[in-house]
């Protein structure tokens, strides 16, 4: 793609015969490189192309041609990642994560970040109390799964007064979330330790949290038990650590108070589109609004709509996303036709996972996609219906 | 049954000024509907800016009278020792004093009752003697759990609003004022100051990026470009549509 670059006057000046009067040139001597390479924009260009189009177009993000070379070549041996392993820590921090499902939330990402804070500022480990995929590269050093099946807050917490009581744990960290709040305060009820709950800033030196309403802000050097907000702190972004499972002789825990629970999910027709799990949404692209409905239920999904659809009436105006509509908070957001206005991606900046149908290859919304589909949503829409109705006949 | 509601001194979210927390209110409502005797209890120094629970469907509040120095845990714990209540509702945190939203745990552990926290609604149990309690989970899910009533429950803004607001019934209402116990309060170490707003995480902007960047960062994939199919069919779209739906887990599969 590059050759070196022709700087004509340093040629010209390597070419040069010192002495005499007059300037002579030895065109037979070779002149020296200059280290900058020079760019051939037509190569560039002939790697933008994208193929199999009528219309010449080019894809500047070079998305396809990376991918093109990334498959060609057989991958080259990278070097290993490295792992951080912590062996003699001086003291733990423990973080219970709410992990439901085994997946780690953002909010818990923060959590382990936050004990990565705490636990670097004095060579100390970081002991999750989950199990959860990926502990290792969110920062976990230490992995102890709790012995508590079904919900069960008050054997939970029983089940972390012992690891409390058992290891040398100096912090212990809690999501400031449903579960995790009210497992915090459960233990802080219990051992008569201090909480310092909903921690909005946190340092190895100061922990902070709002009271009074939003008036006073709280500051003291971070307690054993703290309860962290969403989005106050960084997840762990550096090295991976070894996530390594320890063994724990838990004692015998007695069953809570609670009788029977019954997990009853959200009826995603009728739930609001802030706090919608998984949003099916339909723009410009979408004319057949009656196979949009169609394939939202069969998804089992929430609708929703870009400003164009519901300016034009087609949607109403609740289901609107974006910075005039609703923010979502979704964990999935699937755009049918929609190119993806500026503000429209704000409304859905916060989905960590986006897939999009699109005729236009250069949208934004294609950018943003986990999984872009460069295709008419009006032909890909049926045949998602006819595919999904496959499966639950057959 | 004989309820209790726990009342906080809360201030408005807005002005500031002395006024019943909103959640508080939903629970009283809660307690109204689940039906039988109920009681609102305070401890603190003033109850004049709780008189607008009267209003709002609480007939009698009982009002522990308690300096700002004092914990006001003691007093209620034998206050519901001595009320022998069934049910006991409080907010999930209140609203203008330390809003850690312990108070209840405390209060459950020191009388040893089962606590079920959120709930969004309340009925009578399977069974005599039990309450069935739906929790509200984040993202519209419910969670029904069943507990032995005396229990303390904790209510969540998901519940059901609030009953408007009664010039009679309030003006009906009685506060009863009784002197509270007096303990005063663990000294702690925490240093207050005014409240600064600090700035929330935005995904990877980098500080004193440009505003392009910013909105960039606010608006890009998280995980860089993903995968991207270029006119493939449509039958072979929507299979990988439906399959990367699967592998992220938001489609359980059949």
């Amino acid at each position: 793609m590059t050759r070196p670059r022709k700087n004509p006057r340093t040629e010209r000046a390597a070419h040069r015969v010192e002495g005499g009067a007059r300037p002579r040139f030895d065109l037979a001597a070779t002149a020296k490189e200059t280290g900058r390479p020079r760019r051939d924009p037509r190569g560039e260009e002939r790697l933008a192309l994208v193929p199999g189009t009528a219309r010449r177009r080019l894809d500047r993000t070079q998305r396809i041609a990376a991918t093109a070379i990334s498959q060609a070549p057989a991958p080259s041996a990278e070097a290993a990642p490295t792992v951080r392993i912590i062996a003699e820590p001086a003291y733990l921090v423990a973080v219970v994560p709410d992990a439901s499902g085994g997946r780690l939330t953002p909010h818990d990402r923060q959590l382990l970040g936050a004990a990565r804070i705490l636990a670097d500022a004095g060579g100390g480990a970081v002991l999750a109390l989950a199990e959860a995929d990926d502990l290792a590269s969110a920062g976990a050093d230490r992995v102890l799964a709790l012995p508590v099946a079904g919900y069960d807050p008050e054997a939970k917490a029983l089940a972390v007064q012992a690891i409390l009581a058992g290891l040398d744990i100096r912090h212990a960290l809690f999501p400031e979330s449903p579960d995790g709040g009210d497992l915090a305060r459960r233990l802080a009820a219990m051992t008569g330790e201090e909480l310092f709950a909903g921690a909005e800033s946190l340092s190895p030196k100061a922990v902070t949290r709002a009271a009074q309403g939003r008036r006073i802000e709280q500051r003291r050097a971070p307690p054993r038990l703290i309860s962290i907000k969403a989005d106050a702190v960084a997840a762990h972004s550096g090295a991976r650590h070894e996530a390594r499972p320890v063994e724990f002789g838990f004692p015998a825990i007695a069953l809570g108070a609670i009788l029977s629970a019954d997990f009853i999910p959200a009826d995603p027709a009728k739930v609001s589109l802030a706090e919608a799990e998984f949003v099916v949404s339909a723009g410009n692209g979408v004319s057949d609004f009656n196979a949009f409905r169609a394939l939202v239920a069969a998804l089992n999904a929430t609708p929703g709509a870009s400003r164009v659809v519901c300016d034009a009436g087609l949607m109403p105006r609740a289901a609107q996303v974006g910075a005039s509509g609703t923010v979502l908070e979704a964990n999935c957001y699937f755009a049918l036709g929609i190119a993806g206005a500026p503000q429209h991606l704000q409304g859905v900046a916060r989905c960590e996972h986006v897939v999009a149908v699109n005729t236009d290859l250069h949208a934004a919304m294609i950018e943003r996609a986990g999984l872009a589909v460069v295709a008419d949503a009006q032909q890909v829409m049926p045949a998602l219906l006819k595919l999904l109705d496959k499966e639950a006949g057959g | 049954m004989r309820i209790a509601v726990l009342l906080s001194a809360g201030r408005h979210a807005v002005s500031g000024r002395p006024a019943p927390v909103p959640v508080e209110l939903q629970a009283i409502r809660l307690a109204h509907d689940l039906g039988g005797e109920v009681t609102g209890l305070h401890a603190g120094p003033d109850a004049a800016p709780l008189k607008d629970t009267l209003g709002h469907g609480l007939p009698r509040l009982v009002h522990h009278r308690i300096t700002v120095a004092d914990d006001p845990l003691p007093s209620l714990a034998a206050a519901l020792i001595e009320g022998a209540f069934d049910l006991v509702l409080a907010g999930r945190t209140g609203q203008g004093g330390e809003d850690t939203g312990l108070l209840p745990y405390a209060l459950a552990r020191q009388l040893s009752l089962p606590l079920v926290p959120d709930a969004a609604a309340l009925a009578e149990g399977p069974q005599s003697g039990t309450l069935s309690v739906e929790q509200a989970l984040p993202r519209g899910a419910r969670r029904r759990l069943v507990v032995h009533v005396p229990a303390l429950v904790t209510v969540h803004p998901a519940a059901p609003a609030a009953l408007p607001f009664a010039f009679a019934a309030a003006r009906r209402g009685a506060v009863e004022a009784r002197p509270g116990l007096v303990a005063p309060r663990a000294p702690t170490q925490i240093e207050e100051r005014p409240y600064r707003a600090r700035p929330k995480l935005i995904a990877k902007a980098a500080a004193g990026a440009s505003a392009a960047e910013r909105l960039k960062a606010a608006t890009e994939a998280a995980s860089g470009g993903g995968r991207l199919l270029v006119d493939p069919l449509p039958e072979e779209a929507a299979r990988e549509i439906l399959t990367h739906l699967r592998d992220i887990g938001v489609l359980r599969s059949r």
